[in-house]
């Protein structure tokens, strides 16, 4: 079914581009955000394996330590005092420099991650102004026939948002997990603390499956 | 004395070595893939176990209501998932059992419709390259015996864990080492290093 569209910055899908060889204009975001998606995560998990690792050496640092020294850390003085790592770390006598290193490491992968939610919210930016393109062109209804299979262009916009919301969710937690982990004595908490980083509990397995629907859907992935 | 008799048995028996000595080398490749798996397992466990022990409205992670709930989700789902792969690894160690049990149920069926013309005297014959009938039944039996029993008590272990049981977990991994049995698999290997000149041998 052939369709003409009227105005410029907008291709003319057709059943032969449908299928998007020559993806130009929309379609051409749409399917560029798609793979920014895929990348963007890729990263995350990077990130979150090498961020593992360092909060596991801060566990065995601060528990090894805490069972050698039976040091008592000064809870009130860490909790009146600015919430993060390394401030709290001046708190406590004789602090190993090699623990301030690994806690410096984890904040530099937190501050990574951070940038990576930065440009998913670039991406979601940037759907949202697809979207409002396509009103513009073709009024609240949005396009007559979908870009590519199936989706139309606001279901692009709601998947990015659910993305978006799961990342956010996971860093907040990430960053409560940055400014306790160096000063939880018991070993059960920091266990958790441990299990909340690997498992990331706020990206669910809908997530893999939404940015596989997504590749496919913009034909990254053959159907 | 029946030549033909002997001939085959002789057959049916380095046939029977043969194949131990290729699912002896199986068997310990896959327990060799099971040990990080079980690894993995007491790990989950004492990530439940420390959940378990910890009440988070006391902690900082309060800030999170749902956080408890879908932190269990996602144990759950990993400890499924080793739990999958480790019921993969116990298919390949049944194939290795049935293998060899078929193997060893068919030497004893040759040797039981021979028994007429193979007298004790040739059954326990012996010479330098090539141990007695007797023994090597003997030893073909206790192996298929270490196998099955094997196969038996891991397959059982397994089948008793489940995600939501934290102490059959925990005690899960130091149960499955406590399986290994050093001296038997010492034995198989002496068993083919005494029939190796018999398999050799036409």
């Amino acid at each position: 079914m052939d369709q003409m569209e009227g105005q410029s910055g907008d291709i003319a899908v057709t059943s032969a581009n449908r299928k998007c060889y020559a993806v130009t204009g929309s379609a051409r975001k749409i399917k560029d955000n798609a793979a920014d998606w895929h990348n963007l995560m890729m990263r995350w998990e990077k990130l979150n394996e090498e961020g593992f690792e360092v909060a596991g050496n801060i566990v065995n640092m601060r528990l090894t330590r805490s069972q050698s020294d039976q040091l008592l850390v000064d809870e009130s003085s860490s909790a009146t005092s600015a919430p993060s790592a390394s401030s709290a770390l001046w708190q406590l006598p004789g602090r190993a420099p090699e623990l301030q290193d690994e806690c410096c490491k984890l904040q530099d992968v937190i501050n990574k991650m951070g940038i990576v939610v930065m440009k998913m919210e670039r991406l979601v930016t940037s759907q949202r102004a697809v979207q409002d393109l396509e009103e513009f062109q073709f009024g609240p209804e949005g396009r007559k026939f979908p870009l590519f299979h199936s989706w139309d262009t606001k279901h692009f916009e709601e998947s990015s948002r659910i993305l978006l919301e799961s990342f956010c969710q996971e860093l907040k937690l990430k960053q409560l997990i940055l400014q306790e982990v160096a000063h939880t004595l018991t070993s059960d908490l920091c266990m958790v603390y441990l299990s909340c980083w690997l498992h990331q509990p706020f990206i669910p397995p809908q997530t893999r499956l939404i940015l596989e629907a997504l590749l496919l859907e913009t034909g990254h992935r053959p159907l | 004395m029946s030549k033909p008799a002997l001939l085959s048995l002789h057959q049916a028996l380095r046939k029977s070595f043969q194949g131990l000595e290729s699912n002896q080398k199986v068997w310990s490749g896959v327990l060799a893939e099971c040990s990080p798996l079980m690894a993995s397992l007491g790990n989950l466990a004492e990530q439940w176990r420390a959940l378990s022990n910890v009440q988070l409205s006391n902690t900082p992670l309060r800030d999170f209501p749902d956080l408890e709930e879908r932190l269990r989700f996602k144990l759950v789902q990993a400890t499924d998932t080793v739990l999958c792969k480790l019921n993969e690894k116990m298919s390949s160690l049944q194939s290795v059992r049935d293998s060899i049990s078929n193997q060893v149920t068919a030497v004893f069926q040759l040797y039981e419709e021979n028994t007429d013309s193979l007298d004790l005297l040739t059954v326990t014959e012996r010479s330098v390259t090539s141990p007695s009938i007797s023994d090597m039944l003997e030893w073909l039996q206790d192996a298929e015996r270490h196998y099955r029993e094997q196969f038996l008590r891991r397959k059982t272990l397994l089948q008793t864990l489940r995600a939501d049981d934290l102490s059959l977990l925990e005690s899960a991994p130091k149960r499955w080492k406590s399986f290994e049995s050093p001296s038997a698999e010492d034995r198989i290997t002496d068993t083919l290093c005494k029939v190796s000149f018999f398999i050799k041998s036409q």
